[in-house]
């Protein structure tokens, strides 16, 4: 089990980690850098609570994926969104919209959700349902979630969030 | 089962008007016209969740994010036999792994039971394939599952019965020695007179439906953490639905006092019914704890998961509705012979409720349900968001709505014509001080457009109409069904609630911010909240039941009042007049008769304490409900389903869901709409997706990916009408929408599939290939058979 070092750009900071074969990006954002934000569920990328944004800004499985692979990148999770103390429009929205109960699923909902807005910033239903259906939200049953995505662009426009 | 209702171990139960001990709420129209009449400013607003802005970014603390100082990792062992002795366990090479610090099974758990019959871990013989027989704490969790591999068991396999029907034949393996012939309870309950119900009717009704299992699915997973390095102190950390009960079942299990276990709730994954139980992994990581002297926690893996919950089983169901031609419902007869699994845990209790629940929709004679609880080498079963009542409305309404168009009636007026009301006693003896009934099936009548949709639709098209009650808290777990609160208002004004209630996300939080803003005067925004943590809540039994708007709500509602009055009594004096003739109203303490004599409510506070009194103002409530058992505030329910099967492949499209729901007064229908779509979502995968696929025990679909949900492209569009009959006894006239949706949901989507493949349905979920089958045995698709 020889660890290797990496180094991993997490929300702007750079962390150099020992990290083994065996464990996933997920591993290594809770336990190693320590931010619990990103949640645990299956580990077997069936409920996307553990979604987190590559460079680019698209959503990545963190359960899936083995930290190795990720030297020398960048990502984003969900303590990330935030800008100059306040939060990004799509979570805004997931606030006045209602599309968060329990609040276990939120964080990889919300980077699901603005994983659709970095491509399509006033997205077409099918664009969201497109984005959206690898996550799981019992809760809500997705409706205020879909609410809140096709009104983030008026949140943005109303409070000229930062924010990509 | 025609003669079971002679058997001699049959425990038959009459219940009804003249049962002595039933009290119930009787109508007040006086509190309720006072109610009514009430000027609200915090209540009624569409208010977002407290706790938002933290569980967006990512702030919120659940179990899983807790690490204490010397923490270990526990995993468990679990039988890969539906039922064997176990002859041997040998964990010589998995002690031998660095980095193993404990091992346990059965011999160190002797006594602990995680439910009445169900060990914490078995010893000597296992159950069902995933039963805990051995457990390891390790200092991280790859070494963990390391040291699980390396142990070897001896097995000697005994014959298993998995299938609840042949578990009842004489011939079956006996699986348990608490339960002969493997029943673990059969109940005849008779509401009213169902035999003369049936002797008065012209129709008699006979269906058959079987509900699958499942699993409740909440988003976070089980998981736990406990603390018992010393002896005379155990902390755990676990999401659950009553701090209070968990309480109770370690301390019994411990010989340890309430107080010396303190339950840490944190923020809880949804529960869906599925977090009211201590389950195995919460004992086993006690024991391993208390080995230990080490912090220890235990996270169930995904397939592991689907072992560890306790959901729905399989349940077989007939049902009779007794009916005349002219459309009278007298009354219904079920039979049900319930799964109860390995373990019997509280279903047989849960069944009771079911058909109490179902006997109160309508002005019916009587009902009676013939209820057998099996046990089988499954893993054990206790029920779904929604209970039993799912199952059981599925057959009654779709058999209604097809009565109804057998008799060539209208489905929706027929049920007006038999619906319970407000000030009607039914057959279990309970009257009802508020019911919407009537009012919800006139709304979704209008809004769903029935009128020109119902008997009009093309082939493969169906729309169907269910209707049901829930009860608002129950009492019966114990003597008492309390919830306590406290409300503190600090020199500053800032207000802080203490509240005992889990809020696994119904947002029962913030309706109790809200509630206490309304008292006193604030926004729902400017209360603080403590909850989460026996030790420093006061008691809440918990929610279940549907109790928390209910029963904490008044609570909450009692400690406001309370810290109310102690700033109303200085606030009076400064402004000269008496307590009474104040209101509370935008941070403000004004004279009701002349609005602009006022002071700041952050100045009343300062001002009781900067006095000679000193008084620091501390509001305590707590609510218990004056009946001796049972429920006091019902809410009802109607919803019109419509559907699109398609021929070809039997799937199942919602279209659009009608519903409308009598909670009394909508505390805040932002989170009422957000109850609502959570439950049609569950109702929806009940209905038509959830079910654990099982051969001979073995769980062939434990993961999220196979065990299908409705995903955001198949949901449908959803129309929502809130009925408010403002209860008298509910705060501010409230009752529950926590469970009274999902219920009826199953009903209409069952109803509707039903009126559209012209047949009835008889199992659920009804996965494409049930509904093909359907389709080609009886149905033509044309709305009539
Ligand atoms: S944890 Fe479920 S998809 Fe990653
Ligand atoms: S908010 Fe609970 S699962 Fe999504």
């Amino acid at each position: 089990m020889a660890k290797q070092q990496i180094s991993l750009t997490v929300n702007g900071d750079l962390y150099e980690l020992l990290v083994s074969d065996q464990q996933t990006l997920l591993d290594i954002i809770r336990t190693e850098i320590g931010l619990t934000g990103t949640k645990r569920g299956c580990t077997t990328g069936a409920c996307g609570v553990c979604t987190v944004h590559n460079a680019d800004g698209e959503a990545v499985l963190s359960c899936l994926t083995h930290a190795l692979e990720w030297d020398q990148e960048s990502i984003t999770t969900i303590e990330g969104l935030e800008s100059d103390g306040e939060l990004d429009a799509i979570q805004k929205a997931f606030v006045e919209y209602h599309a968060l109960q329990c609040g276990f699923c939120t964080p990889g909902v919300v980077m699901s959700a603005k994983a659709v807005i970095n491509k399509y910033p006033e997205p077409t239903e099918e664009q969201i349902n497109a984005g959206m259906a690898g996550v799981l939200c019992r809760c809500t049953g997705h409706i205020k979630v879909k609410e809140a995505i096709r009104n983030t662009h008026k949140i943005r426009a109303r409070d000229g969030v930062k924010g990509a | 089962m025609p003669d079971s209702r002679k058997g001699g171990e049959i425990r038959q139960v009459s219940r009804g008007v003249t049962t002595p001990d039933v009290d119930t709420a009787m109508p007040d129209p006086e509190i309720q016209q006072r109610q009514k009449a009430m000027e609200l400013s915090a209540i009624g607003k569409r208010q977002p969740r407290l706790d938002g802005p933290e569980k967006v970014s990512g702030r919120s603390l659940f179990t899983d994010d807790v690490q204490l100082p010397g923490m270990l990792y526990g995993k468990i062992l679990r039988s890969r036999h539906a039922h064997a002795k176990i002859l041997k366990i040998d964990a010589s090479k998995a002690l031998a792994l660095p980095g193993v610090k404990a091992f346990i099974t059965g011999d160190d758990s002797e006594k602990v039971f995680a439910n009445q019959y169900e060990p914490a871990i078995s010893k000597g013989v296992t159950h069902y394939i995933g039963e805990e027989i051995a457990a390891i704490a390790a200092i991280d969790e790859v070494t963990a599952e390391q040291a699980i591999e390396l142990i070897d068991v001896e097995y000697e396999p005994l014959p298993a019965v998995t299938d609840l029907r042949k578990a009842l034949r004489p011939s079956a393996p006996r699986i348990n020695p608490y339960h002969d012939g493997n029943v673990a309870s059969h109940n005849i309950d008779n509401y009213g007179d169902p035999d003369q119900a049936f002797e008065e009717a012209d129709l008699i009704f006979e269906d058959k439906l079987a509900t699958h299992p499942t699993h409740n699915l909440y988003s976070e997973f089980h998981v736990v953490l406990v603390d018992w390095s010393f002896p005379d102190k155990l902390t755990m950390y676990t999401p659950t639905q009553s701090g209070y009960l968990f309480q109770k079942k370690l301390s019994e299990a411990f010989g340890l006092t309430d107080s010396q276990i303190r339950i840490v709730h944190l923020n809880t994954g949804g529960a869906f019914t599925g977090r009211g139980l201590l389950r195995p992994h919460h004992y086993i990581a006690a024991l391993l704890s208390r080995k230990t002297r080490r912090p220890v926690k235990i996270f169930s893996a995904g397939d592991e998961e689907f072992l560890t919950c306790r959901a729905g089983g399989d349940n077989d169901y007939v049902v009779r509705t007794a009916i005349t031609n002219d459309g009278v419902i007298k009354g219904f007869e079920i039979e049900g012979i319930m799964d109860c699994g390995a373990h019997a845990a509280g279903l047989s209790y849960l069944s009771a409720m079911a058909g109490n629940y179902q006997a109160r929709l309508f002005k019916i004679k009587g009902l009676r349900f013939n209820r057998k609880c099996v046990i089988t080498n499954q893993r054990p079963n206790f029920f779904h968001h929604g209970g039993m009542m799912t199952g059981l409305n599925a057959a009654i309404m779709q058999q209604l709505n097809r009565a109804a168009q057998q008799i060539g009636q209208d489905p929706i007026d027929m049920f007006l014509a038999n619906a319970a009301e407000q000030g009607f006693t039914d057959i279990v003896g309970g009257t009802f001080a508020s019911c919407g009934l009537k009012e919800c099936l006139e709304k979704v009548r209008d809004r769903s457009g029935w009128k020109n949709k119902y008997g009009k639709l093309p082939p493969y098209h169906g729309i169907g109409v269910a209707i049901g009650s829930m009860a608002s808290g129950v009492k019966g777990a114990f003597k008492h069904d309390t919830s306590a609160a406290m409300v503190k208002v600090a020199e500053d004004g800032i207000v802080t609630l203490y509240t005992g209630i889990p809020d696994m996300g119904q947002g029962t939080h913030t309706t109790m911010a809200i509630i206490t803003a309304e008292v006193l005067g604030c926004d729902a925004e400017d209360i603080r909240l403590v909850a989460g943590d026996t030790e420093t809540t006061p008691l809440d039994v918990g929610a279940f039941t549907q109790r928390g708007t209910f029963t904490t709500g008044n609570a909450v509602r009692i400690a406001a009042t309370d810290a109310r009055d102690q700033i109303a009594k200085v606030a009076a004096e400064r402004l000269g007049v008496t307590p009474d003739q104040l209101v509370f109203r935008d941070r403000k303490i004004m004279v009701n008769s002349d609005r602009n004599r006022n002071m700041g409510f952050g100045e009343a506070a300062y001002a009781c304490l900067h006095s000679r009194e000193g008084r620091f103002v501390m509001g305590n409530g707590f609510y218990n409900s004056p009946l001796k058992y049972g429920t006091l505030a019902w809410s009802f329910g109607a919803q019109v389903a419509e559907v699109t099967v398609d021929p070809e492949t039997g799937e199942v499209q919602l279209t659009r869901i009608t519903v409308a729901h009598d909670l009394g007064r909508a505390i805040n229908p932002l989170a009422v709409e957000g109850q609502i779509d959570g439950q049609i979502f569950s109702g929806m995968s009940q209905t038509l997706y959830e079910e654990c696929e099982t051969d001979n025990g073995q769980f062939l679909n434990p993961s999220r990916l196979e065990y299908k949900m409705p995903r955001t492209y198949e949901m449908p569009q959803v129309e929502y009408i809130i009925v408010e009959s403002v209860d008298p006894y509910g705060p501010f006239g409230a009752k529950e929408v926590g469970e009274g949706p999902i219920v009826v949901t199953v009903g209409a989507i069952a109803a509707a599939v039903s009126n559209a493949v012209g047949a009835f349905m008889p199992e659920i979920p009804m996965s494409p290939w049930r509904v093909l089958r359907v389709i080609h045995q009886n149905g033509d698709g044309s709305g009539s058979d």
